[in-house]
């Protein structure tokens, strides 16, 4: 008996508890069904981030063209939030969900998109309202009847002439309370939402410069492992070399004398290669034209070795060390771009201090033309400064010459 | 020949001293400061100067600045300047003020004694020792007229703003001294120089040319 009623127990118990799961049908299906749309959705929007980038150009072109209007209106300017960026697209439009400038241009684009029509409709009608709703105790009678109103319906000459100057007063108090108002409350709108907001932009700063301090690492990492490369195979090895012959020098002097001047002749021959080596060595860590002249002297001393004349500005006073060799390079390998490729006549540099910038402008009137791509040293122009966090600026119009314009932070 | 040196590596000053002791010169006073060059220079009145470029205490170019000002006070005092690293810069500063006596080597050049002593020698005369890497520096900025020019010409004119004579420019071409003659009319035929006697002025003419 105990036991028949045990077993019944046990089966209602499984009985029950199939149910539950049966029940839980009623969302595991849609869930299911659910889990292709979403996996379509995580992959769109993945396989979509590397587009991102490109997409929301014109988000910004617009929000840029809406910071100028409003910082007019305020009278004051509304800084860009944007950072340019040296990383992949890909990690680009991943930088550009997870930040809010983002969120905030696209809150705003919303927002602005309804509020902003409803505003310039409200401001156009309420002018041309005036007008109309004053007339009204002229021809009010002559309209089909019950077709105009002011507040109320228009059916009787009393109300005919009270209620439209009511209205009319109304429509003044809007134009000349409320339509600057909304001006001003547009304008304070964008602003909140476009400038960039102190917490944002430091997250954004920290983003930036958690990866250029990477590539900086990086191109760091790749100038020590050249510089180790050119001593160890070049100078060492050529005075090891160097130490062999004079060894055997000295082992066959008593006997072949001969023998051994030749292997000193050989041995001088080899430091003399051996200190050639060294200098392209240091010229290639640091210029000594720069510790001698400092910043000035040397772009002065670049430009006059080039075959066609150059036209040189450059501010006195002196940055560190590392960004002014980092100028040096630049300026050196924009003077021989424009002597190999440009067929230029004649160019200018330009050295600027701007507070904590150094602006740096190679120009020539050469052929124009010139892109990254081409195996030129635009790249390596680019990953040198980018290592800096600084920016480069290339503008070469077919036939109207080229323009480099760099800018390096000299933080002090 | 009364010499004065100026140069603060220890070993390569005591070589030098030995070197030009050694060829019977008389080195009457060596300074290892940049300050202390100029009035060393304008005391002692040498007969020829060997100027290290980066001097303590700043380690810029207090020796070519010094061997500059010497020469401004005692024009063609004799100055052969040494560095690691050669500028076309410097070269044109020093020649600024005349290139009688002026010599700029690098300093590796020390290891080829015969040719040192003798670069030295013709600054003491008078005579122009520049430094074969400052004349291909130069060469490369003048590079569109000098296209015109035979690599054989190019050559002896190198050779010649070294500020080296016939004779030498011969022997280190393996050529006959009637073909560098040959050489050099051409050479200034082209470039439109007026041919002057062979010797210093000769050297002038074209430095300046490359100098322009």
């Amino acid at each position: 008996m105990s036991h028949d009623t045990r077993l019944k127990k046990v089966l209602r118990r499984s009985a029950n508890a199939t149910g539950d799961l049966v029940s839980g049908l009623r969302t595991a299906l849609p869930a299911m069904l659910g889990l292709a749309p979403l996996v379509a959705v995580l992959v769109l929007l993945f396989a979509t981030l590397p587009w991102l980038p490109q997409a929301v150009k014109p988000l910004r072109r617009l929000a840029n063209a809406e910071r100028q209007r409003a910082g007019r209106i305020l009278g004051r300017e509304i800084p860009e939030p944007y950072r340019p960026s040296h990383a992949s697209e890909l990690q680009q439009g991943i930088m550009m969900v997870r930040t809010p400038t983002f969120w905030r241009d696209a809150a705003w684009m919303v927002v602005h998109g309804f509020t902003g029509l409803v505003a310039a409709v409200l401001a156009v009608g309420v002018w041309a309202g005036i007008p109309f709703t004053l007339s009204l105790p002229l021809w009010w009678w002559a309209a089909p009847e019950g077709s105009q109103a002011a507040f109320i319906t228009l059916d009787s000459w009393p109300k005919a002439l009270t209620m439209p100057f009511v209205q009319g007063a109304f429509y003044v108090f809007i134009l000349v309370w409320l339509v600057p108002r909304l001006a001003r409350w547009q304008a304070r709108f964008a602003e909140l939402m476009l400038r960039p907001a102190s917490r944002t932009s430091l997250a954004e700063r920290v983003e930036q410069l958690t990866e250029t301090r990477a590539e900086a690492l990086e191109a760091h990492g790749a100038e020590l492992r050249r510089i180790e490369r050119d001593l160890h195979d070049g100078t060492q090895a050529q005075l090891v070399a160097v130490a062999l012959r004079l060894g055997l020098a000295d082992r066959r002097f008593d006997t072949d004398p001969e023998a051994a001047r030749t292997l000193f002749l050989d041995a001088r021959d080899g430091i003399e290669e051996a200190l050639t080596q060294l200098r392209t060595v240091i010229r290639g860590i640091y210029p000594p034209i720069l510790s001698d002249r400092g910043l000035a002297g040397a772009v002065r001393a670049l430009a006059a070795g080039q075959p066609i004349p150059i036209e040189t500005e450059v501010d006195e006073g002196r940055v560190p060390a590392a960004v002014e060799a980092a100028a040096y390079f630049v300026v050196a390998e924009a003077l021989t771009n424009v002597a190999r490729h440009s067929g230029a006549a004649r160019a200018s540099v330009t050295v600027r201090r701007d507070r904590d910038r150094l602006l740096i402008t190679v120009r020539d009137d050469g052929k124009g033309g010139a892109d990254d791509g081409r195996g030129s040293g635009l790249a390596g122009i680019r990953r040198r400064v980018a290592a800096f966090d600084g920016a480069t600026r290339l503008d070469s119009p077919d036939g109207e010459g080229t323009t480099l314009e760099v800018e390096l932070p000299c933080g002090s | 020949m009364r010499i004065v040196i100026a140069e603060d590596n220890v070993l390569l000053r005591e070589g030098l001293v030995l070197l030009l002791n050694s060829e019977g010169h008389e080195v009457v006073a060596v300074v290892g400061d940049g300050p202390e060059v100029l009035p060393a220079l304008l005391e002692h009145r040498p007969d020829a100067a060997v100027l290290d470029v980066r001097l303590p205490p700043g380690f810029r170019d207090e020796g070519l600045r010094a061997a500059i000002q010497a020469r401004k006070a005692l024009p063609g005092l004799p100055v052969l300047v040494l560095s690691q690293y050669v500028e076309e810069t410097y070269a044109a500063e020093l020649l600024a003020g005349g290139a009688e006596g002026v010599g700029y080597l690098l300093k590796d050049r020390v290891s080829r004694v015969d040719e040192f002593l003798d670069a030295l020698g013709r600054v003491a005369g008078g005579g122009t020792a520049l430094d074969p890497e400052v004349v291909s520096q130069l060469m490369t900025s003048r590079r569109d007229p000098l296209q015109e020019l035979t690599p054989r010409e190019r050559e002896v004119l190198g050779l010649m703003a070294q500020g080296l004579d016939n004779t030498t420019i011969a022997t280190t071409l393996v050529i006959t001294e009637r073909s560098v003659s040959k050489h050099i009319g051409a050479v200034f035929a082209k470039l439109g120089l007026p041919p002057t006697d062979s010797g210093h002025r000769r050297v002038l003419a074209v430095l300046a040319y490359l100098n322009s």
